[in-house]
């Protein structure tokens, strides 16, 4: 009994992308139905290998179980589907002006950003908390970015023992939420292709960092906020809809909207290097997305 | 494409809140229970329960609670809400009149 039930559950499990808790509180619900039917035909004279085996392949496929258990539990609240794409539409009013240049409003938005991340990632990982960790990772890569820009000697050093460090979290929260589900660490990175697919609209090396970057980028702001909102609706109808097909799809708009953007923003001016940039941020964005493809097979 | 199947597939839901309504019960009761109040008519993939009670508790028609037998086991057993009474009271009504035009068409039509 135990090997045909356990191994049923476990392919259940395993192709369960939800809450852990709500997950396994599903698999204890099937396997006491496994245990009373397997006990009833014990009863009626059957062996308990043949009676969990009819009790395994009356219940069906687990993995068509699995897939419907995970469109009934996939469908956020509107509250939950507003709060996540908060933080794109919070980017999106900053830009709207010269906001985002000021350090007090930037400095609230970051807080409140890691303040929400924090508070989420110890609650149990809500689905509403990826998009804001993807902007509370944001800024860990972009320190470990501009450290390399510092005075000569100083910048490695400070690269040196910080960037193994960024790397650890950021590594870290990538592959914790990935356990989770792919589609998840798609949703966490998403503001970081946006970000870094504007910044390689400025150029690179000295181009990119020169005094005038923020004024440059200024001048697509109208295009940035478009990215941004568009990562919001992408985000809003990703908890909203039920299955994962619908889920993946809504993700693919996003890196579409910001690739039109950024070309038509620079007029298709965009150098090798900034292609190059841009062409990363979209393929890392997209990586959890071919995974989640590939287990769907 | 199985037309009994299709109409099955389109009334889970209200069978499920039906049985529920009547007494609080748990996933395989309610397996049997279809079973034998239809005379074997209404059989399907048991699996497919699962995700409609969830989908239902989802939708705050019903809620799901463990309980533990006197013998130790547990169970998953499932409430009606008020929601549901009411969603249930509709559809009911819903049916009885579908099911009064297609009576009165078909008998007309076999007499």
């Amino acid at each position: 009994m135990i090997s045909n039930i356990s191994h049923y559950l476990n392919r259940f499990k395993a192709s369960l992308k939800i809450d852990h808790t709500v997950r396994d509180g599903v698999a204890e619900e099937l396997y006491t139905h496994l245990e009373e039917k397997t006990q009833e035909l014990e009863e009626k004279g059957l062996s308990t290998e043949e009676a969990s085996e009819i009790a395994v392949k009356s219940l069906g496929s687990p993995e068509l179980i699995a897939e419907q258990i995970y469109e009934a539990h996939a469908q956020g609240s509107w509250k939950e589907a507003i709060f996540s794409a908060l933080p794109h539409l919070l980017v999106a009013l900053l830009f709207t002006s010269y906001y985002w240049q000021n350090i007090i409003y930037a400095s609230i938005i970051l807080a409140l950003t890691v303040g929400i991340a924090i508070y989420g990632w110890g609650r149990g990982k809500p689905v509403w908390l990826f998009p804001w960790l993807g902007y509370y990772l944001l800024p860990v890569v972009i320190s470990g970015i501009l450290l390399l820009s510092l005075p000569e000697g100083w910048g490695w050093i400070a690269a040196l023992i910080y960037i193994p460090l960024a790397l650890f979290v950021f590594i870290h929260i990538v592959r914790q939420t990935a356990r989770r589900d792919w589609l998840y660490a798609s949703l966490m990175l998403a503001p970081m292709l946006v970000t870094f697919a504007w910044f390689s609209s400025l150029g690179k090396g000295d181009e990119l960092l020169a005094s005038d970057w923020a004024a440059r980028l200024q001048t697509n702001a109208l295009w940035i906020v478009v990215s941004f909102v568009a990562l919001a609706a992408a985000t809003i109808a990703f908890i909203r809809v039920r299955p994962r097909r619908y889920k993946i799809i809504s993700l693919l708009i996003p890196p579409l909207v910001v690739l039109f953007a950024v070309v038509t923003s620079s007029a298709g001016n965009i150098c090798a290097w900034s292609w190059l940039l841009l062409l990363f941020s979209l393929s890392a964005f997209a990586l959890p997305l071919w995974m989640q493809a590939r287990a769907y097979e | 494409m199985n037309y009994g199947r299709e109409l099955l597939k389109g009334n889970t839901d209200s069978l499920l809140l039906c049985l529920i309504n009547r007494q609080p019960t748990y996933g395989y009761q309610i397996v049997k229970e279809l079973e034998k109040r239809s005379n074997g008519y209404f059989q399907f993939k048991e699996g497919t329960l699962y995700p409609a009670l969830h989908r239902l508790e989802q939708d705050n028609l019903i809620t799901g609670k463990w309980q533990v037998l006197p013998n130790g086991q547990q169970r998953r057993y499932y409430y009606i809400t008020e929601r549901g009474q009411q969603v249930l009271a509709r559809r009911l009504a819903t049916w009885q009149d579908f099911s009064t035009a297609v009576k009165s068409v078909i008998q007309a039509e076999t007499t």
